[in-house]
């Protein structure tokens, strides 16, 4: 099997940057191919790499709500360019109605504080080989 | 901790004895509180239960939201301020920039123009109430100095704080997208103008605080504060400061972790390692130089998403120990600090935690409770070591300017953030609720609600401010930013002074950051999404 190809990024300026970091290396570790796109990326930008760099699944690291007004946007623009790459997202503020409305709202995945990296990595596998 | 050993991974034995306090002597050591080196106490107090400010941190919506908050705080035996810009605000960018849209005034006081700082600060007495400003630093003075001077209040009476941090802001938090020579020359800009124009003002605090919430411990927390206070004291004297004009005023804002005694034995260890330093290495001759005003928050990072009424406890447990070591001032990290910026709940009670501890427990009575105490003694004199090696090693790799370029202390926080991880998640840290005594979520609703409420954007504040940018002269402002740009060109010229000008001029945080961000060669805005003014 092809290694499954994540691109991880930050959204606006949230500037906490630990966790998407940590959670990069988990996924490399595990055999995927990470395209880290970093800090300070609007649903656009995301939406660009995420074609160009042909990946399986876009991983958004959320420490600010930001990710309330975003997330929409970008699953708008997917649709928009008919493209079915599906979203996870994780933050330690994420409460469990965030993770609910997320998961409504078309996220196919989030997890909130303290969620081992090993049920993000199961999570990811099976997101991709149900695609 | 599960180990034998502090947080910091220092070794514990099961007791201490006279043995490990042998080397000990008292006046080299230790000495009254008040006296060289300033282990017990910065100074001697005859009231000492009365010293420290008590202050929660404060901010949000726009600056008048925030001047409600003041007054609250204030109306409930608060004895200073403390608040923290937004997101865009701490960032150098203005409400109206595209990336701003919904981060303005939800986790911080939106802020930008001389207005705002009228705003923020109405009917509050500057002269009198201390505000410790998480803000950049350049702007937060420039615009106190400016509403001082309206008030008909001298600038020299100001009293009260503004963070330094040149070195590590850009990795934890508080990206500016200046570069390191422009930022690190703001900061001595700033402490060269306030000595002169505002000496009562503590225009250097070396914040620990944020930087340390990545995860580092003790040591490395003070290590690097001790690195970026001799980054900008090596500056100011190259550029011909005396020290003495300035160390009087330098501050250290600490992080308040819950290892009680280890957090203890800090402060009385930074308190004599910087009374040395200055006076023996940077030969300050002042003694009021030597002892170092040191101030606290408790530490965000060891509160907990889960049972948050559990936080209520941990910030009364860290700033006991701050009480004890004998601080300046006191800001607990509130329950909610794991989701939000503090709500009015949350305020109360952290405030009264602090009136409790001072009012009722009859700890503050007595300075420095703990000394000759064989624990503490031993532990304070291991953390000094620790401490001082750990500055010796990264000087040793170069030039901490260039070591921040290089990514080098980014690494440091990257990794510190993974083995904090990773110590809860093998419970070598104990985390209760967490990884010990957890409840199902569907219990965890003590205090939940509170915690979880969410503040909106205050997409007002963006049209008030785009309204603001077009009802001015547009001559004089292209002037005084044009003013700006050619003095940041000029590395010998103080920027505190064109700042104060172009702000007066009507120029804003963003405007002014820009041009100057233009004079060191690169774009207006880091984000390539507006046109420069000028």
């Amino acid at each position: 099997m092809e290694k499954i190809r994540v691109l991880m990024a930050v959204l606006g300026l949230d500037q906490h940057e630990v966790g998407a970091i940590s959670v990069s290396r988990a996924l490399r570790d595990a055999g995927m191919e990470v395209i880290y796109l970093g800090r300070f990326n609007l649903p656009p930008k995301i939406l660009k790499t995420a074609l160009e760099e042909d990946v399986d699944i876009i991983g958004l690291s959320c420490h600010s709500w930001e990710f309330l007004y975003y997330i929409s946007d970008l699953v708008q623009l997917l649709k928009d360019h008919n493209a079915k790459i599906p979203i996870i997202v994780g933050g330690s503020l994420l409460t469990h109605k965030d993770i609910k409305l997320l998961l409504e709202k078309g996220v196919a995945a989030a997890f909130g504080a303290s969620t081992p990296a090993e049920e993000i990595i199961r999570h990811i596998k099976s997101i991709v080989e149900n695609q | 901790m599960t180990e034998w050993q502090t947080q910091s991974r220092i070794p514990l034995k099961h007791f201490y004895t006279n043995e490990d306090v042998r080397n000990l002597d008292y006046q080299e050591s230790l000495s009254d509180p008040g006296s060289f080196p300033f282990t017990r106490g910065r100074r001697l107090d005859l009231h000492p239960g009365a010293a420290w400010i008590q202050r929660e941190l404060s901010g949000e919506g726009d600056p008048l939201t925030s001047n409600a908050q003041f007054k609250y705080l204030l109306a409930m035996g608060q004895t200073g301020l403390d608040v923290i810009g937004d997101t865009p605000s701490v960032g150098l960018i203005d409400p109206d920039h595209p990336f701003a849209k919904y981060t303005v005034g939800n986790q911080g006081v939106s802020i930008c123009c001389l207005q705002d700082y009228r705003d923020l600060h109405k009917d509050i007495p500057l002269d009198k109430i201390t505000i410790s400003y998480s803000l950049p630093a350049s702007f937060a003075a420039a615009g106190l100095y400016l509403i001082a001077q309206e008030n008909g209040i001298s600038p020299s009476k100001l009293r009260g704080s503004v963070i330094q941090g040149p070195l590590y802001g850009e990795d934890c938090g508080y990206a500016v997208h200046l570069p390191i020579s422009l930022r690190l020359r703001m900061s001595s800009n700033c402490v060269e103008f306030c000595s002169k124009e505002m000496p009562k003002y503590h225009h250097f605090v070396e914040d620990t605080y944020y930087f340390s919430e990545a995860g580092l411990d003790s040591i490395e927390e003070m290590a690097l504060g001790f690195v970026e206070i001799r980054c900008i004291i090596r500056d100011l004297l190259n550029r011909g400061v005396n020290i003495d004009s300035f160390a009087p005023r330098i501050a250290i804002l600490i992080n308040c972790r819950m290892d009680f005694f280890e957090e203890i034995a800090k402060v009385r260890a930074t308190r004599r390692l910087f009374s040395r330093m200055i006076k023996e290495e940077y030969g300050a001759k002042d003694p009021r130089s030597w002892a170092v005003v040191i101030t606290c928050h408790t530490s965000g990072l060891s509160l907990t998403a889960q049972q948050p009424v559990n936080n209520i406890v941990r910030g009364a447990i860290e700033s006991l120990a701050l009480a004890i070591a004998g601080v300046q001032a006191i800001e607990i990290s509130a329950f909610d600090e794991a989701y939000r910026t503090p709500s009015p709940e949350s305020h109360f009670i952290a405030l009264r935690t602090q009136q409790i501890i001072q009012s009722e427990s009859n700890v503050t009575k007595v300075m420095d409770p703990l000394g000759g105490s064989y624990y503490v003694e031993a532990l304070t004199d291991e953390i000094e070591k620790r401490i001082w090696e750990m500055v010796l090693k990264i000087e040793a790799m170069g030039d901490p300017a260039h070591l921040s370029e290089k990514g080098i202390f980014r690494s440091i926080f990257t990794n510190a953030m993974e083995r904090y991880a990773k110590e809860i998640k093998e419970k070598k840290l104990l985390k209760v609720g967490v990884n010990i005594y957890e409840i199902p979520e569907e219990k965890d609703t003590l205090l939940k609600e509170v915690a979880e409420r969410k503040i909106e954007p205050y997409l007002d504040r963006i049209e008030k401010i785009k309204e603001f940018k077009k009802s001015r002269d547009q001559k004089k402002l292209k002037q005084v930013l044009e003013g700006c740009y050619q003095k940041a060109k000029d590395k010998d010229e103080n920027l505190m002074y064109p700042i104060i000008k172009a702000t007066e001029g009507g120029g804003t945080m963003g405007e002014i950051a820009g041009v100057m961000r233009m004079a060191y060669g690169f774009d207006y805005d880091p984000y390539g999404m507006i046109k420069s003014p000028i």
